[in-house]
């Protein structure tokens, strides 16, 4: 994805921006809601304190927020990157949903 | 896309800090003028003079004389206590928990409302660092957004810059302007590595509840207070009964607290006052230490007993609070401060240098008409790059030319700050390339040398003063410089051609 | 954190990447003539890496783990800029600079 390369015919400089565009808003939306779910994972699960928990995952969350940014731009392709995000999510969305369910008693 | 890693993070280091690298200028422009945010307020309100020590019983005392008064309804006061480098009580108060916090500044002799001159002085430049002045919800996110692609820009970079150890005393100021550019951007950026990667990534963390509120959603159901209160940080929040009693008096209350905590009082907050379940919280400074933590006393405001204690933190409180102390360096001494503040600077240069430089690359060759990407890139630089200082250097002239007396007077001095930025921004529109950043070079110079200069015609010579007017007189003296350097420049002629690839291989 | 304790680990950072620098193909050509010669590089790289680690424990001592590390990352930055500005406005002063700066070292850790 390197400006060397940047092709300047008509149709495939748009399909080239179309990408990058495409990428940006996986990056931005995709990365932010891995994060979300990750810290919202995390802070119910982590076995410490809660509130030790709710530090350490909010302390993390950017940093997983800029690796998951750093994984999409890198990605061999779009899909790629889109599945890479999506794998993880899911799990820690199902975990996020079990954590939840059990928020009620005490652990 | 299919070419290898180090690639694809060239590519996202030029564009994620191409994107981004105006608004981090100006964040970190006025971020680093905040590690001397004191000293700024100080100089803004001359007719200020410092004691060495206030009563703080008094001071308190004052301060809600004045709130009683003035604020009568409201769930919350605050009152900062005077100190040496800020010679006024703070009296603050909030009606609700998410609305506009007030505020009144008190002459801490009389408790009348201070006769210095209306300016929100450093703090003008500090609510700037992370609002942008702008509604503090829309400045907070985009200020986030941008800090969050800074920190992937830095991430790319280190990869992209593989050899980062063999160029790393490199500065070739003979060569090419191109090389020039890449050099000061390479040596500004990896000498100051560890502070940009830390003021970036705790710089997030300061305002992380509001970015990544999350966790703390999912396990506090969004008290965020309680989540302070339960990790060590604040005192919990008391309700209100819903009736009114005679609270006990102040001064007892404070000396106790004094007598167990030996930093000094920074502020008396008084929750819910004229309630029978009101709290006084003795708010004390940060202890030696990286972290931002204030030690809290909790008094019953009408029985006077000790009602709570913020504890000592546990580990990730503690690293919690360490990453908003280390941002905001509150401990750094002078020494350490202007190590910190030289951080800042390279950290400005090194944005300002990565802006240019993506100009300098794609410059270009000969007459033909550049695209009007490269001219908006091109306008935006210099208009940020010199405008922002020109705005800077306007606004402390404006504290100075402004009547003292004048209506809204603290509003105009940001009018003029936004007015002659907007100003500098677009007289370079009308001007050749070069010419344009020479002239705005000398013109920010000249502003820098009017500050000391009008100050003394204004307000007189003072030496505790002499530190901000020799800063300003540097100032002066590095945009002199950096017109004389862009005066002898050469113009992109033949590196032009060698640009794409030297980049990508940097 | 006294302006003195942070002077010692600014000069000893200085002494130290001084070296590094010096024992770096590119910067020791510069200044020195003849062949470069490896047990030249060898020294100044061991007598470089030796005075950082001397500016560290330095940090340590005079500002505790607490700011040590801050002290020492932020003195490295500083003495840094300072090399690299010597290397390319005044490359003959870096040798007798990176020496001068550890007696003045020591009478600095004297005084703390």
């Amino acid at each position: 994805m390197t400006d060397t390369i940047k092709p300047s015919a008509g149709p495939s400089r748009g399909r080239y921006r179309v990408m990058v565009a495409a990428r940006t808003l996986l990056a931005i939306f995709g990365g932010y809601g891995l994060a979300a779910i990750a810290t919202a994972f995390l802070s119910l699960t982590l076995p410490l304190d809660r509130s030790e928990a709710v530090a350490s995952a909010t302390l993390a969350s950017f940093a997983i927020m800029a690796g998951a940014v750093i994984w999409v731009f890198s990605a061999r392709s779009l899909g790629r990157a889109a599945i890479g995000l999506a794998l993880p999510a899911l799990c820690l969305g199902a975990g996020l949903w079990l954590a939840l369910g059990s928020a009620g008693q005490p652990a | 896309m299919k070419q290898g890693f180090r690639q694809s993070m060239a590519w996202l280091h030029t564009w994620a800090g191409l994107v981004t690298g105006w608004v981090m200028f100006a964040v970190f422009v006025t971020g680093t003028a905040t590690y001397y945010k004191t000293d700024i307020s100080l100089w803004m309100r001359p007719e200020l003079r410092a004691e060495a020590e206030y009563d703080v019983v008094r001071a308190a005392e004052l301060g809600v004389a004045h709130l009683k008064v003035h604020a009568p309804k409201a769930m919350a006061w605050f009152i900062g206590m005077p100190q040496a480098d800020n010679p006024l009580i703070g009296a603050y108060w909030m009606d609700t928990p998410d609305g506009e916090i007030g505020k009144a500044l008190l002459d801490p002799a009389t408790g009348a409302p201070t006769v210095a001159r209306a300016t929100k002085g450093g703090d003008f430049f500090y609510r700037f660092h992370y609002e942008l002045q702008m509604p503090p919800a829309v400045g907070r996110w985009i200020v986030g957004l941008c800090a969050m692609t800074l920190l992937i820009a830095l991430i790319s970079g280190i990869v992209t810059h593989r050899r980062i150890f063999a160029d790393f005393f490199t500065f070739r100021r003979s060569k090419s302007a191109q090389r020039g550019w890449l050099d000061a951007h390479n040596v500004t950026g990896v000498l100051a590595l560890p502070f940009h990667l830390m003021i970036t990534y705790t710089g997030i963390v300061s305002l992380s509840l509001m970015y990544m509120p999350w966790g703390m959603v999912s396990v506090y159901k969004g008290d965020e207070l309680r989540f302070y209160a339960e990790s060590g940080q604040m005192t919990t929040w008391r309700a209100a009964e819903g009736k009114p009693a005679e609270p006990a008096p102040l001064g007892p209350l404070i000396r106790r607290a004094q007598a167990e905590v030996s930093e000094p009082l920074e502020m008396v907050s008084i929750n819910n006052p004229g309630d029978a379940n009101a709290t006084v919280v003795a708010v004390f400074e940060e202890p030696h230490g990286l972290a931002h933590r204030h030690p809290q006393i909790a008094f019953n405001a009408v029985t006077g007993e000790i009602v709570e204690r913020t504890g000592p933190l546990k580990p990730a409180a503690h690293a919690y609070t360490s990453f908003v102390g280390l941002h905001e360096a509150h401990f750094a001494g002078p020494a350490l401060r202007i190590l910190f503040f030289l951080s800042g600077l390279m950290g400005c240069i090194a944005i300002a240098s990565g802006l240019v430089l993506w100009t300098v690359a794609r410059a270009p060759k000969g007459m033909v008409r550049p695209a009007f990407g490269w001219r908006l890139v091109h306008a935006l630089n210099i208009g940020t790059i010199l405008g922002l200082p020109v705005g800077m250097a306007s606004f402390f002239l404006a504290n100075r030319l402004i009547p003292v007396d004048l209506a809204a007077r603290d509003s105009w001095e940001g009018a003029i700050f936004f007015g002659s930025w907007l100003a500098a921004a677009l007289i370079p529109l009308a001007r050749p390339h070069r010419q344009a950043w020479r002239e705005m070079a000398y013109a920010a110079a000249l502003l820098f040398l009017a500050v000391p200069l009008v100050g003394w015609a204004t307000t007189g010579w003072r030496t505790d003063f002499l530190g901000f007017d020799a800063a300003m007189a540097a100032l002066a003296l590095v945009f002199v410089l950096g017109a004389r350097k862009v005066g002898r420049y050469e113009g992109p002629r033949r590196e032009a051609a060698r640009a794409t690839g030297d980049l990508a291989r940097a | 954190m006294t302006p003195l304790a942070v002077s010692l680990t600014c000069l000893l950072s200085f002494s130290g990447l001084a070296c590094l620098c010096l024992s770096m193909d590119r910067h020791g050509r510069t200044l020195f003539q003849g062949r470069p010669s490896r047990q030249r590089d060898m020294a100044f790289r061991v007598a470089g890496w030796l005075a950082i680690a001397l500016a560290f424990s330095a940090a340590i001592v005079t500002a505790d783990w607490n700011f040590g590390p801050v002290q020492w990352l932020g003195s490295l930055t500083g003495a840094a800029l300072v090399v690299v500005a010597l290397m390319s406005y005044r490359p003959a002063w870096i040798r007798p600079a990176a020496i001068a700066a550890l007696p003045l070292a020591m009478a600095t850790a004297f005084f703390v």
